[in-house]
């Protein structure tokens, strides 16, 4: 049995900053889309740069410490522009020392930047309002 | 819940399933790389992953890497639809050995 999509939706949901929550930031993820009309794929491609994006919090603005901060993803979709937004609290985010590895140089790691870059049209790191410290935005025209 | 892993001679074949993230990348490092290690032939057995991202990836290429510099190889076999994507993403389809 198939469900109505949606054309607009505003979900949003925190998380602790753990690797161990990158499950559920995918289920959530998974969740919202489901509500959308989009291939299979595409839903895929997604919820990919959505958990990238939210593992470089654990990695990145926390260094995989230890911490009881929640990080904040809220999917939008107005106008059949999803953006995705992420808030959390750890380190600034240095916007100039955010970069993929060249994808020719093969070697483990610095390709979660490239995969967000490979599904998204766009890419921005905003400075958070308090109580956040980063704010990042993907956006996709569907 | 442990991967499988099955031995024939100097071949290890490791079923990795499920979903590989940044949390289950040290568990299949440590069962992969003792192998490896131990200069065997590994493959790795991807049918029953679900979903892999960069880190699992970089799984991938460690072991790759690994077994070129102990004179073995690795082999990624019977790959998932949702891991060659992501593979092919990364455009490493020619540089790891797809079976």
């Amino acid at each position: 049995m198939s469900s109505e999509k949606v054309n607009s939706i505003i979900e949003n949901k925190d998380f602790l900053v753990h690797s161990s929550s990158l499950k559920d930031v995918r289920s959530f993820s998974r969740e919202v889309f489901e509500k959308i009309n989009l291939s299979q794929d595409l839903k895929d491609e997604l919820v990919l740069a959505i958990a990238e994006a939210a593992q470089n919090i654990v990695k990145h603005a926390y260094k995989n410490e230890e911490t009881q901060d929640k990080m904040e993803i809220r999917i939008t979709l107005k106008d059949n522009e999803l953006e995705i937004g992420f808030f959390d609290k750890g380190r600034p985010v240095e916007k100039d020392n955010v970069r993929h590895r060249r994808i020719d140089d093969v070697k483990p790691g610095g390709l979660g930047t490239y995969f967000i870059q490979q599904i998204m049209d766009a890419v921005v790191f905003k400075e958070g309002n308090k109580p956040w410290i980063n704010h990042l935005v993907l956006t996709k025209k569907l | 819940m442990a991967y499988k892993v099955t031995e024939d001679g100097n071949l290890a074949t490791i079923f990795l399933d499920g979903e590989i993230d940044m949390d289950k990348t040290e568990e299949a490092k440590e069962l992969i790389f003792p192998h490896i290690e131990a200069g065997k032939e590994i493959h790795i057995n991807l049918k029953d992953v679900e979903y892999m991202d960069s880190s699992g990836i970089s799984v991938l290429i460690e072991s790759h890497q690994k077994a070129l510099e102990s004179g073995t190889k690795v082999t990624l076999k019977e790959i998932s639809k949702s891991v060659l994507k992501v593979i092919m993403m990364a455009k490493l389809e020619q540089i790891l050995n797809l079976d």
